[in-house]
């Protein structure tokens, strides 16, 4: 019954099935493996000699590094041998399966006094050494690496890795840790003396708390081990709880690292609630995790230390000091030791912060939440919106004072760049996070520490609101206030100037002054001018990752962002002039911009086209005056009238009838150029070209009936399509203001989409709402603030989101009712229905419902299918993967930028290359196009008729009238070649040929290549191409399982192409490339 | 009887036929292997090899089409055709041979002409093409422009834009003619149905108020109505009468209840099934 009752709960289900992944049960062969290396390591152990004399010889650069005096001592063998950690307690959760073991240092080996100046490490360090030379020769060990202690270099530990391997953990290492119980006085200890004699400042020493406490933490591991194998023994639930958290930070790489949690310090706050009471034995591990964050987020113990109940005699005095010398205190139970002494103040904030992120998820989304928590990564490059990378190699500047006093150098220098960045950045940042991990493994730590500098030190920025980040005067202090000047001087140096501000006030101050389209790397130039100025680092040594993908979104030098405002203004006059229309029957009610150019989500907005004014020309004639202007969709609502047509061709008719008497009335009254056909009007006005649409108001009615009544659908399919891109336009409208940066990560997403040749599969409205969904539904991150990032997120998200088993719901502003969000669920369940057994084949295989479509009807219906996605999705994630990699190692080559933007054509089976230089708008191709594998097989001879300039004849010829009849309008060659070729492409089963009629290549320069598979099936063939201006359009076979064959004899393949206007049919014979064959 | 043999027969040389394919795979394959650009004479020898690989080609295209119209007399001509087919890939070095095929299948194709236009331009062209394989960019086929004639390609395009703008005036005729026509056919059916109901004998009255008419028959949606979008809805709800709860009567209440509990057994069943799925599809290893 009980379990019934559980497994009610979709996400304790889920839970479940989590742990089932992840928890490595001890099995048979696991723990034999276990024994088998830890007796290897004790025979080994056991084969030292006794009395050995181990002097700082062994390993002369780590003691010489590390600073100490002297460290000579006989090796004695240890007395305790034994496994610890999370193998003890059962928890090892996939996949880090390392099991430590805890090798105790005899007490013989070391003198009273050696606490001081580091001798205790250097000793601890030559004990390892031997140990590690006798285990090297041990046959049943494979290798033996030095790594270090949560990233403490002064305390190495020894990794051990077995010559015998099992599949259940195939990394399987021994983490060797040594110990030191009661090696020391504790009271020498103590937090506020001072154990290393270099240490002073003008002659009076200094205390040394971390040094000290990183002693006693060895001093006390034993103790730690025991304690924490007691409270989880037999507590499966609290065990199954430690593996939640692990699991939980792991996916957060920003607070899982060396200076905020680990899986014992997880372990030790569990069983600090345990024994306090906030988690009891009748609670669920997801109960208990849920306690546990609420703990860690919430409680308003931190601030004045966590103490076991055992330690009741330590003093309220004592608490105060102790609570001064570290950011974060939990003393562990047995003595005063600080378990958290290496977690900072930056990590801790940032640590409860995840914390109630992800309380908020819980709370928020129920069991879909489970997802955000547990398989979401939130690591550094998608968690922050601004990286910076230091590539510190060599620098000196690091250890210039040494390299360990009473913290390490590479501490030391993590907390100067965040001050640093802290200070120069003020407000404009929410939070500063820098990380240096020193990877020791493979490295000879004997040799000293001038090689843990390798990795590049991380800067993870997060901003607060787009004003305050990219602000462009940040005011100091009053030119009286002395001190302060002084000290803003000395901070800013050059770049600080007094100003005199419109309050009459009159202040030190700094301006980064930019163009509206550079705003975004205000951001960039502070740190680079404050890096620069203090820490003596040159600027190649700092990467930024801001704006390496801004060159796939610039048109000829310059953001055609630029001309938003200006192109809102000339909407503007227009929806004046349509309004005042005095010479059409109906007047016009409404004006709305449909356009993404006119909601800043377009890829190239239009520039202003000189020939496109009412009078003259706007400015001088270019060289590259464009020969074709792309309209901008705008919607208009004429006043109600009885007299509309019943029938919907009629209704069109009318509504074209109505836009010509518009565009008329337009060009005699206003002198605007209108450009009619039959289906559509378009106007020009001073540089732009708008294109004009009627919504009828019956339209409107089909909110309510359209699902209903069948007949009304197909009637009114014109009108409804209107009715979503004007219901779309306003939705997304009203996401620019609050979230500055939707905009640029639409448009790089868009670019992504389209040159991958995807422009087909994902309309430029799908894009747009994904994006929004990264933007309303945040969490578990925060909204994103930057361009990278929040590409970075779409990418994950469309690589990651489980399309075929959940609709995606984008709830603008929280305005859906818990019936519309039922009726979206029950939709999507509809979808789903047919599909129970086979979900290869789902319609639509992206389920987007907003509030005014809760059936994806709008823009997803019969695109992408199941087979666009899957393959969009691995392009995402390939995308995603290599994005992750540029934000966060040292790649400083732009070439691997491009790659992100660069598509293969070896997934396609056969790829069409345009002559780009026919192309409507040739500066939008972001590289032309090369394939340089398969083979050639037709090859057309670029038209003349058409260019995409105008040639310098019709420029000199200053006949501007004529000039500006030539604009076309609207006229896109790729557009037509594509319908064209879709619509020649048959495949006729009863001569079993795959036919193309390649449509006469005026413009074309046609390649075949890759045929990978020898023996495909095929039914369709599928187009994939960019519209944004790309030169490609790839072609390939779809296998879905028909009886129709391609026609292949040995390794050759026939394609026919028809010619129907010559009545010429060629067989084209192309062998197999060799690459393919394979 | 001899149906029978003849069947078998022709399943040998099928079969013979397949493993004749596998063996130039094979064969291919090891080319590719030892393919070496800078050693000239083994990619002559590759060409040379390609040119009687074409043939083939070639060779069972066209069969596979003559199979469709004269299965009984081709037996004889497919089982030549096979010996044939075996001797490029064995004895490709010598271009000779491969030539003198070539001349026999444009000669077979003319025999095809006679069945289909098309067919003899397409193997003219084919043979054309491989005698340029000398070179492998000859095998490209060239394109046209399309410039010298309007009917495809960008000329094409071209035309198709100007014609769509023949100036404001124009499209306007074009469409008060259309409106007129199509006002007229209308007319015209509704006078045939008039006609058809007289004939009946009787006609039906339709409840025909005095009023313009402002809803929809079909949905009962208000038209021609000047309202902007936000207020769709007050008018519907406006419209919605006085109606009956559903859950006036007790049993009403009972059977929602009971849907409703239905409703979450299925629920729960499909979360599962769900979990299932996703188990299926690894969903819940976290990395």
């Amino acid at each position: 019954m009980m379990e019934e009752l559980t497994a009610l709960d979709p996400m304790t289900l889920k839970v479940s099935e989590l742990l089932k992944e992840v928890h490595l049960q001890t099995s048979s062969s696991f723990t034999k493996l276990v024994e088998d290396t830890v007796s290897a390591i004790r025979e080994s152990i056991n084969q030292i000699p006794e009395g050995l004399e181990v002097t700082a010889k062994e390993a002369r650069g780590f003691v010489r590094d590390i600073g100490a005096d002297k460290a000579e001592f006989k090796f004695k063998r240890p007395s305790y041998i034994e496994v610890c950690g999370s193998y003890s307690i059962n928890c090892i959760a996939r996949p880090d399966t390392g099991v430590d073991i805890l090798l105790r240092l005899p007490k013989e080996c070391f003198n009273e006094k050696d606490y001081l100046n580091h001798r205790y490490h250097a000793k601890r360090f030559l004990y390892l050494c031997v140990i590690k030379k006798f285990l090297k020769s041990s046959s049943s060990i494979s290798k033996v690496e030095w790594s270090t202690f949560q990233n403490e270099a002064r305390k190495p530990v020894l990794l051990v890795y077995p010559a015998n391997n099992i599949s259940e953990a195939p990394e399987f290492f021994v983490r060797v840790i040594p110990t030191a119980k009661s090696l020391f006085d504790v009271s020498r200890l103590d937090l506020r003396r001072n154990n290393i004699r270099a240490l002073n400042q003008d002659g009076s020493t200094l205390p040394s708390p971390r040094y000290n406490t990183s002693i006693l933490e060895d001093m006390s591991l034993e103790e730690n081990n025991e304690f924490l194998r007691k409270t989880f023994a037999g507590w499966k639930e609290l065990g199954e709880a430690l593996i939640l958290l692990k699991v939980w930070a792991r996916q957060r790489s920003s607070v899982y690292v060396h200076d905020c949690l680990n899986g014992f310090l997880l372990a030790i706050i569990l069983s600090y609630l345990a024994t306090h009471e906030k988690i009891n034995k009748t609670m669920r591990p997801l109960q208990m995790f849920r306690v546990t964050l609420d703990f860690i987020g919430n409680s308003k113990l931190w601030a004045r230390g966590l103490y076991f109940h055992k330690n009741v005699t330590i003093t309220k005095e004592d608490r105060m000091k102790n609570i001064e010398s570290f950011p974060v205190f939990l003393c562990d139970a047995h003595s005063s030791t600080n378990l958290t002494y290496r977690i900072s103040k930056s990590a801790f904030s940032e640590l409860q912060e995840e914390a109630v992120i992800t309380l908020q998820c819980l709370g928020k989304f129920g069991d879909g939440a489970f997802e955000d928590i547990f398989t979401t990564n939130v690591d550094f490059s998608s968690k922050y919106d601004h990286h910076i990378r230091l590539n510190l190699k060599g620098s000196k500047e690091v250890f210039s004072s040494g390299f360990c006093l009473d913290d390490e150098c590479w501490r030391l220098y993590e907390k100067q760049v965040h001050d640093l960045l802290s200070q120069g950045l003020g407000d404009r940042t929410k939070s500063v996070r820098v990380i240096w991990r020193n990877s020791s493994s493979g490295c000879s730590l004997e040799k000293g520490f001038s090689t843990l500098d390798r990795e590049p030190l991380i800067v993870g920025i997060s901003m607060s609101t787009p004003e305050k980040a990219f602000r462009v005067v940040d005011i100091g202090p009053d030119a009286e206030d002395r001190d302060a000047v002084l000290k803003f001087r000395k901070f800013w140096g050059e770049k600080a100037e007094l100003r005199r501000f419109q309050d009459g006030r009159i202040a030190e101050s700094t301006v980064w002054e930019t163009k509206d389209w550079t705003k975004h790397l205000i951001l960039k130039r502070i740190v680079e001018h404050v890096l620069v100025r203090h820490l003596s680092l040159s600027e190649t040594n700092i990467t930024q990752i801001v704006d390496q993908l801004d060159f796939s979104l610039l048109h000829g030098g310059t953001d055609p962002v630029s001309f938003f405002p200006n192109l809102l203004g000339t909407f503007e006059v227009l929806e004046r002039r349509l309004r005042s229309i005095e010479d059409v029957p109906l007047k016009i009610s409404h004006v709305q911009p449909l356009d993404p150019a006119l909601r800043s989500t377009s890829v190239f907005p239009p520039e202003p086209h000189p020939l496109a004014n009412e009078k003259g020309s706007g400015g001088k004639l270019s060289k590259l005056t464009s020969s074709c202007i792309q309209p901008l969709e705008v919607m208009i609502q004429l006043e109600g009238s009885g007299n509309w047509p019943k029938d919907d061709v009629a209704i069109q008719k009318t509504k074209s009838a109505f836009l010509l008497k518009i565009g008329e009335s337009l060009q005699s009254n206003w002198g605007m150029r209108c450009d009619a056909t039959e289906d559509e009007v378009v106007v020009l006005l001073s540089g732009y070209a708008f294109r004009l649409k009627i919504l009828h108001e019956r339209a409107l009615a089909l909110v309510n009936s359209g699902i209903a009544n069948q007949r009304a659908k197909r009637v009114f399919g014109a009108d409804k399509s209107l009715f979503f891109e004007s219901q779309h336009a306003s939705m997304i409208k009203g996401l620019l203001k609050p979230y500055p940066a939707y905009g640029p990560v639409v448009r790089l997403a868009k670019r992504w989409v389209a040159s991958h040749l995807f422009s087909a599969s994902l309309a430029d409205e799908t894009v747009e709402l994904l994006v929004a969904y990264l933007f309303v539904k945040s969490l578990p991150f925060k909204t994103p603030c930057s361009r990278i990032t929040g590409f970075l997120r779409f990418l994950r998200l469309l690589a990651d989101y489980d399309w075929a088993f959940s609709p995606m719901v984008i709830d603008m502003k929280d305005d859906l009712s818990p019936s519309d969000k039922k009726e979206i669920e029950d939709n999507f369940r509809l979808s789903r229905k047919g599909y129970a057994g086979n979900m290869q084949n789902i319609s639509p295989a992206m389920f987007l419902a907003t509030s005014y479509d809760k059936a994806s009807e709008a823009w997803t219906s019969s695109s992408p299918n199941s087979m666009e996605l899957k393959r969009l999705i691995a392009y995402a994630r390939s995308s995603a993967n290599l994005l992750t990699k540029l934000i966060c190692q040292d790649e400083s080559d732009s070439l691997r930028w491009e790659c992100l933007l660069r598509t293969p054509f070896n997934n396609y089976d056969a790829v069409v290359l345009l002559h780009g230089d026919k192309l409507p708008f040739p500066r939008h191709l972001l590289f032309p196009s090369l394939v340089n594998q398969g083979r050639v097989v037709a090859r057309g001879n670029a038209s003349k008729s058409f260019s995409p300039f105008f040639s310098s004849e019709d420029l000199r010829g200053r006949n501007l009238q004529k000039l500006k009849d030539k604009l076309m309008v609207d006229f896109d060659p790729l557009r037509l070649y594509v319908t064209d070729l879709k619509a020649s492409i048959s495949c006729d089963p009863s001569n079993h040929k795959l036919s193309f009629n390649l449509p006469p290549c005026s413009c074309v320069l046609t390649v075949f290549s890759f045929f990978r598979h020898l023996q495909r099936e095929f039914s369709t063939v599928k187009l994939w191409y960019d519209a944004l201006g790309g030169d490609a359009i790839g072609l390939t076979w779809d296998r879905s399982g028909s009886k129709v064959k391609l026609f292949i004899f040995s390794n050759k393949l026939v394609v026919s192409v028809f010619w129907p206007f010559k009545v010429v049919n060629l067989f084209l014979l192309l062998a197999v490339p060799e690459t393919a064959a394979r | 009887m001899r149906n029978l043999e003849l069947d078998s027969k022709r399943m040998k040389s099928k079969k013979k036929r397949r493993e004749n394919d596998v063996e130039v795979e094979v064969k291919n394959e090891e080319k590719s292997h030892e393919r070496n650009p800078g050693d000239g004479k083994k990619k002559r020898r590759r060409e040379t090899k390609n040119n009687g690989e074409l043939v083939t080609v070639s060779e069972a295209n066209s069969l596979v089409e003559a199979e469709t119209v004269k299965k009984m007399k081709k037996k004889k001509k497919q089982r030549k055709e096979i010996v044939a087919k075996i001797a490029p890939v064995e004895e490709s070095d010598q271009v000779d041979d491969g030539s003198a095929r070539q001349s026999g299948k444009s000669m077979k194709s003319k025999k095809d002409k006679k069945k289909n236009k098309m067919k003899p331009v397409v193997a003219s062209e084919g043979v054309g093409m491989q005698r340029k394989t000398e070179k492998q960019e000859e095998d490209v086929y060239c394109l046209s422009s399309g410039d010298e004639d309007c009917s495809k390609g960008m000329k094409k395009w071209l035309t198709e834009y100007n014609e769509s703008r023949p100036g404001l005036r124009a499209l306007q005729q074009r469409i008060d003619d259309f409106i007129i026509s199509h006002e007229e056919k209308l007319e015209e059916e509704k006078k045939e149905r008039e006609a058809q109901a007289a004939d009946g004998g009787w006609t039906v009255v339709v409840h025909q108020r005095g009023r313009k008419k402002t809803t929809d028959p079909e949905s009962g949606i208000a038209v021609g109505s000047a309202v902007p979008v936000a207020k769709v809805d007050d008018i519907t709800t406006k419209k919605k009468r006085n109606e009956i709860g559903v859950d006036f009567y007790r049993f009403q209440k009972r059977e929602a209840h009971m849907n409703e509990i239905l409703q979450l057994q299925s629920k729960f069943e499909e979360d599962k099934k769900r979990i299932q799925q996703l188990r299926a599809a690894r969903k819940f290893r976290p990395y």
